[in-house]
C-alpha cells in the first residue's frame, strides 16, 4: 500500500521523474507517465475517486489553458508545420498544437504525482522521516509540526476578525489604497497573536524536556526496507520505459530536439 | 498535614528577575522554599510576575527571554545553573494556562510520545507508558484523536499527562483552569487531587480562583504588586488573619472565607476556620443566629413590567453548516432593559446562536424581528447602530491606532460633527476610565482596559441591544466586576443585553432570564432560580450550580438529616 511506503522515499520517487519529465517536449511520454501514476494511485491506495477528481479538476482546467496559450503563442521552435485552425490573427500549426498538448499533459502529470504523494502521506510521518532519514534537525522538524497545527486556528481567527470588523461598520475595501490599509488592520492582530502563541508553544515544548538535540529515541521508527527501494525503482524505470516507448513510436522530443 | 519534616526540594534565595536592566525588576529579592510533597498556592494581583516566576523555577527564564536574573535557586542541594539543558525539566514540570498553545503534535498519542522521546525513553517501553498515563488521567479512549478536536478540559488533561510522563518531583500549575468551563475546572482539580495522592509530587499552584483548590493546600505564598513576597503561611492564617493586606493588593479572598467573614465581621475563632464547602456548611449551621441562607450580593436589577417592550424576537430559527445541523427550531425573545444569559457546554451552539441574533449569520429557516422590523429589511449600517456586539477577544475589534480614534471611528462613519465627536469621545473615555490612555495604541493596553475599550466602541449611541460573547473569559475577578457594573448601568438605560457565559455565579447574581442550549436546542428558558431546581438539565449541559445555591442545598440537607436523627432519637427515648 502507498500509505506504508517511507515518505522520504516516496517524495524522491515522485520528485525525480517529475523533474525529468520537464524536459520531454513530446505528448506521448508524459501521457504514458500520467496513465501510470493514476493507475498506481487507484490500485495501491484507498483514495476515493470522487475525492481525487475533486482536487484534480482545477488542475485539468489549468492544464487546458496552458495548452491553449502555448498553441496560440508558440515559441519560434514550434511554429512550423501546417496550419490547423486560425482564430482571428492567430494560427495554430500542427507543431504548436502538439507542443501545447505536451505542456498540458506534463502539467497533469505533475498534478497527478503531487496528489499521489499528498493523498497517501501523513504529514507528521513525512516530517519524522525527513528527520530520521535526511537528518533534518529536530528543532526544525518539531517547529514545522507545531506551526502546522496552527494553520486551522489562523483561518478561524481571520474569519472572526472579518466579522468583528463588519460589526464595527467597516465595509468591504475598495481600491488599492483601502485594501492595503485593510491588510494592515488584519495583519496586526493576527501577527500579535501568532507571536504570542509561538512563544508559548516553544516554552511548553522546552518544559517537556525538548532541547533540540539530535540524540533522541523515536516512537515511530521510520525505516527504509526493500519495498521502498522497489517502489522508487519502479517509478524511475517507468520513466525510461515511457521515453523508450515514445522513441520507438517516433514521438520522442527532448528539450526541443527530435530523436 | 505537617510538611516540616520533609526535606526541602527547591529553595530560592534572594532571587530577582527583570526584562529590562534599566527598569525596576519584576521580581524582587524573593526567598522561599518548596518542600517535598508540599502543596503551595501562589497568589498575587495580575501582572505581578507570577507566571514569569514559574518559568524561572524550571530554568527556562531568563534564558528564553532577553532578561536578567540575580540570586540563587537550589534544587536538591544543587544550583539550578549547574544543570544541563533539559535536565531540570525532567524534575520540574509545568502545565500552562492556554489549552490551545501547549502542543506541537497533531494526535494525543504522538504528543505524549514527543515527551518520551525527549527524555530518550527506549522505544519498547513507550506504548506501555502512554497507555498507563492515559488511563491515569481518564483519556484512554482519546488516544488516537487529534488534539484540536478535544474539549478545553481534555486538552489540559493531555498537557498534564505529557508532563507527568517526565515523572517530575515538582509540578507547577500556571492557572491551568482559567480558560475552562466550571464543570471541567472542577473535574481537573479533582484529578490533580487524586493524582497527587498516588504520585507524591510537590505542587506549586498559581491561581486566581481559589475555592476549589483550598482543601489540598498546605501553604499560601502571596506576592504584592511590586514583585515582593507579601506574606506566607498556612491557608487559614493567611486568609482569615491578613484580610486587610490581601485586599489592599487587590487579591480576592476565597468565597468560603468571604462568607464566614461577612457573618462574623472579621472575628473568627482560631479553632474553627472553614476552608472547604464541606466545612463551611456545619459552620454556618452552628452560627445559625448570625446568618441563614446566603443571599445574593447584588440583586438583579428589575425594571417595572409595564415599561418593558419587545425589542427582538426570533421564531423557529434553524441553522446548519453543510449537512451538519447546528441549531434547531430556536425561539427567543428579548425585552428592553433585560439581562439574558445563554449557557451550555462547549460546542452546543451558543456562539452560533449569538451570531444569528447579531445578523452576521443568516438562518436556514425561521424569522427574526428587530424593533418590529424584519432583519432582511434593515440596512447593515442602521442595524449596527442599534445593535452592538462585543467579541470574546477585544483585540479582534480594534481598527485604528489610538484609543481616541477607536471610539470616534463609528461616529465619523455616521457623519457626526467634529465638536460633537470630541465631546462624546471624552465622555466615554471618562466613563470607562481610559482618559489617561487617550493616545495609546489599543494593543498596548492591559487586558481589563482592552475589554473596557471594546465595550466603549459599541456605545456611540445607546444601543437597543448589546451582545457579549463570553465577556469574562480569562479575566480576573476585578475586571469581571467592573464589566458587570458597566453592563448594569446600560441595562438601567434600557438596553437589552444578551451574553454567552460559562460562569453560573454571574448568571445567579445578575440575570433575570437564562437560556440553556444543549445539542442545538433550547432545553430550558426561564428564571435562574428555576434552573437551579432542575438537576437533569444542569447535568446534561455540563453546568455547575453557583456557589450560593450549592451551600444552601448542603445546608438544607444537613437540616433534614438532623430532623431525621431527631425523630429517631425521640423514638429511642419512648422505647
Amino acid at each position: 500500500m502507498l500509505t506504508s511506503i517511507n515518505p522520504t522515499m516516496k517524495a524522491f520517487a515522485v520528485l525525480i521523474p517529475a523533474l525529468l519529465l520537464a524536459f520531454t517536449f513530446d505528448p506521448l511520454t508524459p501521457f504514458i507517465y500520467l496513465v501510470f501514476t493514476v493507475a498506481v494511485t487507484f490500485f495501491f491506495s484507498k483514495v476515493a475517486f470522487k475525492r481525487w477528481i475533486l482536487i484534480f479538476s482545477p488542475f485539468l482546467l489549468l492544464a487546458v489553458s496552458f495548452a491553449w496559450m502555448t498553441m496560440l503563442h508558440p515559441s519560434d521552435a514550434f511554429s512550423g508545420g501546417d496550419v490547423l485552425i486560425s482564430v482571428w490573427s492567430f494560427q495554430v500549426t500542427t507543431e504548436s498544437f502538439w507542443a501545447g498538448i505536451s505542456l498540458g499533459l506534463r502539467s497533469l502529470s505533475f498534478a497527478a504525482l503531487s496528489l499521489l504523494f499528498i493523498l497517501t502521506t501523513d504529514s507528521t510521518k513525512f516530517m519524522l522521516s525527513l528527520m530520521q532519514q535526511c537528518k533534518l534537525p529536530p528543532k526544525l522538524t518539531f517547529g514545522i509540526l507545531a506551526g502546522y497545527r496552527f494553520l486551522p486556528t489562523f483561518r478561524y481567527e481571520l474569519q472572526v476578525l472579518r466579522q468583528a470588523h463588519r460589526i464595527r461598520g467597516v465595509g468591504r475595501a475598495k481600491g488599492v489604497k483601502e485594501r492595503l490599509h485593510q491588510f494592515r488592520r488584519y495583519a496586526i492582530p493576527l501577527l500579535a497573536n501568532a507571536i504570542r502563541k509561538a512563544e508559548r508553544v516553544a516554552l511548553a515544548m522546552e518544559s517537556k524536556g525538548f532541547t533540540g538535540e539530535t540524540d533522541r529515541t523515536h516512537y515511530h521508527e521510520m525505516t527504509i526496507d526493500k519495498r521502498d527501494w522497489i517502489f522508487v525503482s519502479v517509478f524511475f524505470v517507468m520513466f525510461f520505459v515511457s521515453v523508450f516507448l515514445s522513441y520507438q513510436l517516433g514521438f520522442l522530443n527532448i528539450f526541443g530536439k527530435d530523436f | 498535614m505537617s510538611i516540616k519534616h520533609h526535606r526541602p526540594l527547591l529553595s530560592v534565595e534572594n532571587f530577582s528577575f527583570g526584562y529590562d536592566p534599566d527598569k525596576e525588576p519584576l521580581l524582587k529579592d524573593l526567598t522561599l522554599t518548596i518542600h517535598q510533597q508540599e502543596t503551595i498556592l501562589f497568589i498575587g494581583p495580575s501582572g505581578s510576575g507570577k507566571s514569569s516566576f514559574s518559568l524561572c523555577l524550571n530554568g527556562l527564564y531568563p534564558e528564553a527571554v532577553e532578561g536578567w536574573a540575580k540570586g540563587e535557586m537550589i534544587y536538591n542541594g544543587r544550583s539550578l545553573s549547574h544543570f544541563k539543558k533539559g535536565e531540570i525539566n525532567k524534575e520540574i514540570g509545568v502545565v500552562f494556562q492556554d489549552p490551545e498553545s501547549q502542543f506541537c503534535m497533531v494526535t494525543v498519542e504522538n504528543e505524549l510520545a514527543f515527551t518520551l522521546e525527549n527524555i530518550k525513553t527506549p522505544r519498547e517501553e513507550m506504548a506501555e507508558k502512554i497507555d498507563a498515563i492515559l488511563s491515569a488521567v481518564g483519556l484512554a479512549e482519546e488516544k488516537h484523536r487529534p488534539i484540536h478536536e478535544l474539549s478545553g478540559g481534555n486538552k489540559q488533561k493531555v498537557a498534564l499527562a505529557s508532563v507527568l510522563l517526565l515523572n517530575p518531583k515538582l509540578l507547577i500549575l500556571d492557572e491551568p483552569t482559567a480558560n475552562l468551563d466550571p464543570a471541567s475546572r472542577f473535574e481537573f482539580i479533582q484529578l490533580i487531587h487524586s493524582l497527587k495522592q498516588e504520585r507524591d509530587f510537590a505542587l506549586f499552584i498559581i491561581e486566581h480562583q481559589l475555592d476549589d483548590w483550598l482543601p489540598m493546600v498546605d501553604r499560601v505564598i502571596a506576592m504584592n504588586r511590586h514583585g515582593n513576597i507579601l506574606l506566607e503561611g498556612k491557608p487559614e492564617d493567611v486568609f482569615y488573619n491578613q484580610v486587610e493586606k490581601l485586599k489592599k493588593e487587590g487579591i480576592h479572598l476565597p468565597r468560603i472565607v468571604e462568607t464566614v467573614l461577612e457573618a462574623h465581621e472579621g472575628k473568627v475563632l482560631e479553632t474553627n476556620r472553614p476552608l472547604s464547602e464541606g466545612d463551611l456548611v456545619p459552620w454556618i449551621n452552628s452560627n445559625d443566629h448570625l446568618m441563614n441562607p446566603i443571599t445574593r450580593e447584588i440583586q438583579a436589577c428589575d425594571l417595572w413590567a409595564n415599561e418593558k417592550s419587545e425589542v427582538l424576537s426570533i421564531k423557529n430559527v434553524s441553522f446548519s453548516r453543510g449537512k451538519k445541523s447546528i441549531l434547531k427550531e430556536i425561539n427567543l425573545s428579548l425585552y428592553s432593559g433585560e439581562l439574558v444569559a445563554i449557557v451550555g457546554k462547549n460546542g452546543a451552539g451558543k456562539s452560533t446562536l449569538l451570531q444569528l441574533i447579531s445578523g452576521i449569520l443568516s438562518p436556514k429557516t425561521g424569522s427574526r424581528l428587530l424593533l418590529n422590523k424584519k432583519y432582511e429589511a434593515w440596512s447593515e449600517h442602521d442595524m449596527r447602530k442599534v445593535m452592538g456586539y462585543v467579541f470574546q477577544n477585544p483585540e479582534h475589534q480594534f481598527i485604528t491606532d489610538t484609543v481616541y480614534d477607536e471610539i470616534a471611528f463609528g461616529m465619523k462613519l455616521n457623519g457626526v460633527s467634529q465638536d460633537k465627536i470630541e465631546q462624546n469621545v471624552n465622555q466615554l473615555l471618562e466613563r470607562f476610565h481610559l482618559t489617561s490612555h487617550k493616545w495609546s495604541n489599543p494593543f498596548a493596553l492591559s487586558g481589563g482596559q482592552k475589554r473596557r475599550l471594546s465595550v466603549a466602541t459599541m456605545l456611540e449611541d445607546t444601543p437597543s441591544v448589546l451582545l457579549f460573547d463570553e465577556p469574562t473569559f480569562g479575566q480576573d475577578a476585578q475586571t469581571t466586576k467592573e464589566l458587570m457594573q458597566m453592563i448594569q448601568t446600560l441595562q438601567r438605560q434600557g438596553t437589552a443585553i444578551v451574553f454567552v457565559t460559562h460562569d453560573m455565579d454571574l448568571v445567579d447574581t445578575y440575570c433575570e432570564k437564562v437560556y440553556v442550549v444543549n445539542g442545538g436546542e433550547v432545553s430550558f428558558n426561564g428564571k435562574p432560580d428555576e434552573l437551579w431546581q432542575k438537576p437533569e438539565i444542569l447535568h446534561e449541559a455540563k453546568l455547575r450550580l453557583p456557589f450560593r445555591v450549592r451551600i444552601n442545598q448542603l445546608l438544607e440537607n444537613l437540616h433534614q438529616n438532623k430532623k431525621k436523627q431527631g425523630v429517631v432519637r425521640a423514638h429511642a427515648n419512648i422505647h
